[in-house]
């Protein structure tokens, strides 16, 4: 689950999980949700990403969106699934097809990842994370 | 909403004091932020934390001057938006925040001899259908032309030199960029391979968001004399292109930011906002930033070199006239997302410093070494984009912009979020509006079409005349859109 938080100029999103895998995953999903404007993804083209486990957890989420924005920018793909899972290292994994402006439309082009506000949070229910984007 | 200090200590200028310890009560501000704005804009400057962000500057390593904001000043990340910031090279940092995400973003003005009577409407559509044919636009727009890595390292180090060498305008192009299209400082070795794959496919494209390219009338003329100079005058048809780096320039910002946040801490700076990572100028992790950056500015520049290609091309299709004849040179191209080394005046003596501008536009007076021979009796032309479907501005730098390191405001600034904006409207009703005011317009996309409402933004005359006021740059001539192609 996530939400999208906004600012005069700039988005981000609040997305939750019952842990920082699942947080993680929910966090993707808002990227694209912006990227295009809650569009329906089909699952046809999968994508590994393997990132060095940060100790900052902060630092390993911009990364992990970092990534993801770069496979969208060079292969024109959009993800609506991912699968991460930690351990020594993170290992995480996007679900999704090409870009196509008929189905996808057009949501909003993410210049970057910031560190603004960039939270994660953890509570009795799970985790809760905040990142901002540039527009 | 923002409550801090903002004393006025003259026309068109606001300081917060150097004693505010910022809104957690801990701030050590190291010089006084000053604010250019007018008495009507305070209100709505309050309305967000771009302040305290102007505050938080201010206590940067080697700060010299004061931490300053231009009238445009919206919340940005770490530097607000129409921050200018100078560091003392030798002690000072150099921060990527400071310049932003879209290095280089920047705006170009290119004339032509055609008036207004020459074009009637449907000229104009076939003008703007055809400039968003032959110019890529929208959300992930590629080129036309995809480059191999070696043409792309001669393009990040090279920058608007590149393209004029490879058919992509003419040779006199290249005298009236702001740094002839080119830093020196580039090196391709800094830019990742990442930033490199972005880039490859981007170049020659305009991209979305607030970035557009307009056809305009020169509405009006405020300066007779400079004008004449600036080869502009009443009723004439000129187009304006507003873009930057694209991915390439987002790719290094990014990439920097995460080497410079480790920077912070092996320096020992302790900063308000992590946004404001930065390291010693002359640190290993500073230069390497700044050679890289280099490379992204005359990315956007080769970017914009050969926009204006296809926009004479465009021309020569629709008017079945050559570019020459129609007299299409470029009046100038200024960058508005930049670090640069510049010599200015601090505490009475000359001195080279590293100046951020993040949203501001250097605004060289009369005399300048940097400014084209042709201008240089009458300052810089200094180009200001409206948002879509409002006016433009053309300025001319000033001598008093010194106080300012050499710089002025860059456009209007948001007041209204893209959410907000597509709920108020849709984007066929705005091209409706547009039309009404006679301004035909052809979006990639409906949906940017109505985040990018014009009523979305700062009245930008507002911002030009408070720079004006403060004497930063002076009014030119104010240009009204005819026709936008939007990303």
């Amino acid at each position: 689950m996530y939400k999208i938080i906004e600012h005069t100029a700039d988005i981000g999103i609040e997305a939750y999980g019952k842990n920082l895998e699942e947080a993680f995953e929910n966090a993707a999903k808002g990227m694209f949700a912006i990227i295009t404007g809650n569009s329906k993804i089909d699952s046809k083209i999968k994508r590994k990403i393997e990132l060095e486990k940060e100790k900052d957890e902060e630092l390993l989420l911009v990364d992990w969106l970092s990534e993801l924005l770069y496979i969208h920018d060079v292969e024109k793909l959009v993800f609506g699934e991912f699968k991460v899972e930690m351990n020594d290292k993170l290992l995480g994994y996007a679900f999704g097809e090409k870009y196509d402006r008929k189905k996808h439309k057009y949501g909003m082009e993410i210049k970057a990842v910031t560190y603004h506000m960039l939270e994660i949070k953890r509570n009795k229910k799970g985790v809760t994370i905040k990142v901002l984007f540039d527009i | 909403m923002w409550n801090g200090p903002l004393v006025k200590i003259g026309d068109y200028r606001y300081e917060i004091p150097k004693t505010y310890r910022g809104i957690n009560g801990n701030l050590k501000m190291k010089v006084p932020a000053l604010i250019y704005a007018s008495d009507e804009m305070i209100t709505s400057i309050r309305k967000d934390n771009a302040p305290e962000q102007a505050a938080n500057v201010a206590t940067l390593p080697g700060i010299v001057g004061k931490s300053l904001a231009m009238p445009d000043i919206h919340w940005g990340y770490g530097f607000p938006i129409g921050g200018v910031a100078a560091t003392d090279i030798e002690e000072g940092v150099i921060s990527p925040g400071g310049v932003g995400f879209d290095i280089n973003c920047g705006v170009r003005l290119v004339r032509t001899n055609l008036k207004i009577n020459d074009l009637d409407k449907e000229k104009i559509r076939r003008l703007v259908d055809e400039l968003f044919k032959n110019v890529p636009s929208g959300v992930g727009s590629q080129a036309r032309v995809r480059l191999n890595r070696s043409q792309l390292d001669d393009v990040l180090q090279m920058g608007a030199r590149w393209a004029v060498e490879n058919g992509y305008g003419w040779n006199e192009d290249l005298e009236y960029l702001e740094e002839n299209g080119c830093m020196d400082a580039a090196d391709a070795s800094y830019v990742s391979e990442k930033a490199k794959e972005r880039g490859k496919s981007q170049v020659g494209s305009l991209g979305a968001g607030n970035h557009f390219l307009e056809i305009q009338r020169v509405a009006e003329i405020f300066d007779e004399e400079a004008a004449k100079v600036y080869g502009i005058e009443k009723d004439q048809i000129v187009v304006m292109i507003h873009t930057g780096s694209r991915g390439c320039g987002h790719q290094i910002c990014s990439d920097y930011l995460r080497v410079l946040e480790q920077a912070v801490r092996k320096y020992n700076i302790s900063l308000p906002d992590r946004q404001l990572a930065c390291a010693p100028v002359h640190s290993k992790e500073g230069e390497s930033y700044f050679k890289a950056m280099a490379c992204a500015a005359n990315f956007a520049w080769a970017n914009r070199q050969m926009i204006v290609h296809w926009v004479r091309q465009s021309f020569e299709n629709v008017l079945k006239e050559d570019a020459e004849e129609l007299g299409m040179y470029i009046v100038y191209d200024v960058c508005h997302n930049i670090a640069k080394f510049e010599e200015h005046i601090v505490n009475g003596e000359k001195k080279m410093v590293c100046v951020h501008r993040k949203g501001a536009t250097r605004s060289f007076g009369p005399n300048r070494k940097e400014i084209p021979a042709k201008y240089r009796n009458v300052g810089q032309p200094v180009l200001i984009p409206g948002d879509m479907g409002t006016e433009s501005y053309l300025l001319k730098g000033t001598e008093k912009s010194e106080e300012a390191f050499g710089s002025t405001c860059h456009g209007a600034g948001r007041v209204m979020s893209r959410e907000q904006a597509k709920r108020r409207w849709s984007g066929k009703e705005i091209a409706r509006k547009l039309e009404q005011k006679g301004i035909y317009a052809h979006p990639a996309s409906w949906v940017v079409m109505a985040e990018e409402s014009p009523d979305a933004y700062k009245d930008v005359g507002q911002v030009v005349n408070a720079t004006h006021g403060a004497g930063l740059s002076l009014k030119v001539a104010k240009m009204i859109p005819l026709g936008v192609v939007k990303g």
